[in-house]
């Protein structure tokens, strides 16, 4: 599904460069649960962020689903990432001015679902998600463990083939966490494929594969068993 | 998607009410002045247009030099109407009018004073002034006839029902009413209650075919195909060709589209009008409106990082950036709309004290689908140049960057917010000066001498009676103690009636062509009108019963003739001889912004319409009035006691520069409110972003005062740049209007200080309360709140 050659990325500024990815090549298969492991400012945030087509390579190339999509511009990678990617953060990202029903409907209104039919799925996804009960109320009355819940409903809400979790229990207690995990998991048996950054060995222990990352590159990766 | 645009913006502005407060106040408050601003405009370039002949019409104007200069004006001979009638082929028809004047219309006991012009017959084809009854063809050609409107109608008959009824008029002549006409537009010069036929000024005896005399207004309806062009180039020799008397006097004539807005003519050329004030004040609503937008920009993108999040957020979810800048400007257009509700609820609340600054009867046109129209795209064109900004600046913002909380706000030493607040301050300096430049120039001319004495002097029309009665009830007002001083004048101290270039004396060069205003009085005006008398004395027929035929000068004429011994010389004015015996100190006639010109006071053998009398200060000046009433109920019975207090009357030669002055301090007063207004907010802002700098520096040592001023003087800076961008032009504006007064004041260094002053005093005020607050709050709190 996605397949990564040789990327390069930096951040510049007046005085210094900084080496982000450095011809990082990976390869992450669909269906696949991948956890990417690393000390901070390993690269680990911005390869999630490249493969989330947020923000583009310096160099090397990125393949999706077989296309070439490293020099996609805004309107085509906003159309791929709408109907193909969704996401999930450390810090939820929930709109405060939202409902929870509101906040998970959003991706439906971008990709031009009838009202009729968001309804009906929206409520689908919260009901799996078991906060159905909490779908009129704004994110500042909810718990850290409700909002990721939220949030991973709305990454899901429109049937990805691919999640991308930066950090997604960073913010949790271990309880909650280990909800997010499952949650996470469920949806990789059901055929997701996922990709999660985490600094937690707890929680890339519920993936397939982790990849270990130092100064932008690949250093180590552990098939799980 | 709309939907939740609109939903999302609704609980934006719920959930930020403060912020939501200051911008629609902001562009509320900014709209109305628009609206309110647009009215006045409005109602200036609808004048006349009512007319349905309007692009016919055109009024005769005369073209003639005197003293070298060019003068261009519209009194015009009687008897021009029936020479272009004769010489032009392209006139369809012409008609005149005279002077408004107010005259008593009597009915039974109800005795009613109106006012109205006598017209040809012809008035009403001509104008569209439709009448309710009666034929607008034959309705002025009766002699004996008069039209009246059907408010004069309801208030002489209590019906409109008038049509055929005769009612009397100055308690001389019967008329019977031939025409019933609807009250004239506001916006019209014809302002008239009644018009009475051009044969009644004829049976009066007042009519007269001299080509010398320009006392009336022609107009002139073209043909249907005609060219203008002919017609006037057959004006150009018209009256040389019936007027041997000066070969080089031209005519024109002059089209109703521009009577209005550019009649304001120097050296025989249009110098605009009306249509400067039009165009100053379609700027100010234009910058006005502005100033709230930007308002509006700057609070939005100092809100930024508030936004930034949802931003992100949106853009991972999907939304491209057209769709971001449809949201925000969907926000904006929204506000905009709840302030464009609000603005017409204060339009409303606002416009009789408009109308009464204004002397206007404006409405807002609730009826007229074109009005909904109108203000609906005033709205949307708000939201949209108040959102554009904003939209684009917020919606430029990457995902990655507002998500991972990497994203800062900009801190250049220009941004695009800094600019905002200089044009908008800018602005608000402009006025500032503008209105104290103004203000300055008013009280300059309300302060120069007169040349008399305005206390307790007083005058009144002669009506009915009076003239013939005048010596009895002088005697009357002498004997009684309510004046102390009696003269009759041809017209009132305040108003210049009559000039002439047809004063002559021995020595005067043949191609002197000065111009003289011409008063008459019959005795003691030097000593009612407080005059200072430089040579010889006053008019004091008693004692020298020749001084009917008396003259004074003013000092100004005395140059003119350079007399060095005036005294006893011959003055003739046309046909008549006086004799000189005084001369006073030029004393204000006409403008007050004019030097004053030559003028000469004829004796008591000219004509009278006015009666002054100085008020004996040993009583009151009601108990006075009262005697003076019952004295003029005595010998003017049938005319009711109107009186005129000379101070006020003189007043009323301001009321345009007053008007003017307080029109611009309450532009300039909003205009700063509505810029402090956004100040306020962006300090607000700009404040809560730099919290932990304040702990940080106040766990350091530092004191209030200097938090303060660290917090005050990026604005001071701002509001420094706005004055050295904004005083050159208005220095530039003013010095220009100035420049239309010849007696004017100077813009003084001062001016800028005060004006510098001021604004930074206002902005302390309004960004201090911030600045002292986040001073004072606890650094503990604000570093934990980190």
């Amino acid at each position: 599904m996605i397949k990564i050659t040789d990327l390069e990325k930096y951040y510049r500024t007046e005085e210094v460069e900084t080496v982000a990815l450095n011809k990082l090549s990976i390869e992450v298969k669909e269906g696949e649960f991948v956890a990417v492991m690393g000390p901070s400012g390993c690269g680990k945030s911005t390869l999630l962020n490249i493969l989330g087509l947020l923000d583009d390579p310096d160099a090397g190339s990125f393949l999706f689903n077989g296309i070439e999509v490293a020099k996609f511009n805004e309107r085509k990678r906003a159309d791929l990432r709408k109907h193909n990617i969704g996401f999930v953060f450390q810090s939820f990202n929930l709109i405060d001015e939202l409902t929870v029903f509101e906040n998970v409907e959003l991706p439906l209104i971008y990709t031009g679902v009838k009202a009729a039919e968001r309804k009906k799925i929206v409520e689908e996804v919260l009901d799996k998600m078991v906060i159905m009960h909490r779908r009129n109320h704004y994110p500042q009355q909810l718990s850290g463990g409700q909002q990721q819940r939220v949030a991973v409903a709305r990454a899901v809400v429109n049937n990805p083939k691919l999640i991308l979790a930066d950090e997604p229990t960073g913010n949790l207690d271990s309880s909650n966490g280990n909800e997010v995990m499952q949650l996470l998991t469920d949806l990789n048996e059901q055929g997701t494929t996922i990709v999660m950054v985490t600094h937690s060995e707890h929680d890339a222990r519920y993936s397939h594969r982790i990849i270990r990352m130092l100064d932008g590159q690949t250093v180590m990766e552990n098939i799980m068993v | 998607m709309l939907f939740n645009y609109l939903k999302i913006g609704c609980r934006n502005l719920l959930k930020n009410k403060g912020f939501s407060a200051i911008n629609i106040t902001g562009l509320a408050i900014g709209m109305a002045s628009a609206i309110l601003i647009f009215l006045w405009i409005y109602d200036e370039v609808t004048y006349e247009q009512f007319h349905e002949k309007k692009d016919r019409i055109y009024e005769a104007w005369n073209l003639a030099s005197f003293s070298g200069e060019l003068h261009a004006w519209n009194t015009t001979p009687k008897v021009l109407a029936a020479a272009i009638q004769k010489d032009l082929p392209e006139v369809e028809t012409t008609t005149r009018a005279a002077w408004p004047q107010r005259i008593q219309f009597a009915v039974g006991e109800k005795k009613i004073n109106a006012s109205g012009q006598t017209v040809d017959s012809t008035f009403l084809q001509v104008f569209s002034f439709p009448l309710l009854k009666g034929d607008p063809v034959t309705a002025l050609m009766d002699p004996l006839g008069v039209v009246v409107t059907e408010d004069l109608g309801r208030s002489l008959f209590g019906s409109t029902d008038v049509l055929g009824k005769t009612v009397r008029i100055d308690n001389r002549k019967e008329k019977k009413i031939t025409g019933v006409a609807a009250t004239p537009p506001a916006n019209s010069r014809f302002q008239f209650e009644y018009l009475l036929p051009w044969a009644d000024l004829r049976t009066d005896g007042d009519d007269d075919a001299y080509w010398g005399n320009n006392s009336v207004r022609n107009y002139v309806l073209l043909k249907a195909n005609a060219s203008p062009a002919s017609a006037n180039a057959k004006m150009k020799v018209l009256k040389p060709r019936y007027d041997k008397e000066d070969p080089n006097w031209q005519m024109f004539l002059y089209p109703m589209s521009r009577w209005r807005l550019y009649s304001s003519f120097e050296s025989g050329k249009e110098t605009g009008g009306i249509i400067v004030y039009v165009r100053i004040f379609a700027t100010i609503a234009i910058l006005i409106l502005l100033i709230a937008c930007i308002n509006f920009m700057n609070l939005s993108t100092a809100r930024s990082e508030k936004r930034a999040k949802e931003v992100g957020i949106r853009k991972v979810a999907g939304a491209l950036r057209g769709h971001l800048v449809g949201q925000f400007l969907g926000e904006s257009v929204m506000i905009a709309f709840i302030a464009g509700l609000l603005a017409v609820l204060i339009v409303v609340l606002s416009l009789p004290g408009f109308n009464r600054l204004a002397e206007k009867t404006m409405r807002l046109p609730f009826g007229e689908p074109a009005f909904w129209l109108l203000l609906l795209g005033t709205i949307v064109l708000t939201g949209v140049v108040a959102g554009s900004y904003p939209a684009f600046y917020l919606s430029s913002f990457r995902p990655v960057s507002v998500l991972k909380g990497t994203f800062r706000k900009i801190n250049a030493l220009i941004t695009p917010r800094k600019l905002l607040v200089i044009t908008q301050f800018s602005v608000a300096i402009m006025l500032i000066l503008s209105t104290i430049v103004i203000r300055k120039q008013l009280q300059y001319a309300q302060e120069r001498q007169t040349g008399y004495d305005k206390a307790g002097l007083t005058y009144m029309f002669m009506t009915g009676d009076m003239d013939k009665n005048y010596l009895l009830i002088r005697q009357e007002l002498l004997q009684s103690g309510a004046a102390a001083s009696v003269t009759k004048t041809s017209s009132p101290l305040t108003q210049n009636w009559s000039d002439t270039w047809g004063i002559f004396w021995d020595g005067k060069s043949p191609d002197d062509k000065t111009d003289f205003d011409r008063f008459s009085a019959d005795e003691n005006l030097a000593v009612t009108a407080g005059l200072t008398m430089v040579m010889g004395r006053d008019f004091d027929l008693s004692k020298y019963p020749t001084d009917s035929t008396a003259m004074l000068l003013n000092e100004s004429a005395l140059k003119t003739m350079g007399f060095k011994d005036p005294l006893g010389r011959i003055v003739k004015d046309g046909d008549m001889e006086f004799h000189i015996v005084g001369v006073f100190k030029d004393f204000i006639l006409g403008s007050p912004y004019y030097p004053t010109k030559p003028m000469v006071v004829e004796g008591a053998k000219r004509w009278f319409n006015v009666i002054h009398v100085k008020l004996n200060n040993k009583n009151s000046v009601a108990a006075s009035l009262k005697k003076m009433e019952a004295i003029c109920k005595k010998y003017n019975p049938q005319f009711p006691f109107e009186y005129h207090f000379t101070d006020e009357e003189y007043d009323k030669k301001f009321a345009n520069e007053q008007r003017i002055a307080t029109l611009s301090a309450y532009f300039a007063a909003l205009t700063i409110f509505i810029s402090c207004l956004g100040l306020f907010g962006l300090a607000a802002y700009m404040t809560a972003t730099r919290v932990k700098e304040i702990g940080v520096r106040k766990v350091l040592g530092a004191s209030v005062s200097s938090i303060t001023s660290l917090l005050t003087k990026d604005f001071l800076k701002l509001i420094g740049i706005s004055f050295l961008i904004g005083a050159p032009i208005a220095w530039y504006c003013m010095h220009h209007w100035l420049q239309s007064y010849p007696y004017r004041t100077a813009i003084e260094w001062w001016l800028f200080a005060l004006t510098g002053l001021l604004t930074a005093a206002i902005a302390i005020a309004t960004v201090g309360y911030n600045a002292i607050k986040a001073a004072l709050a606890n650094p503990v709190k604000s570093l934990r709140s980190e």
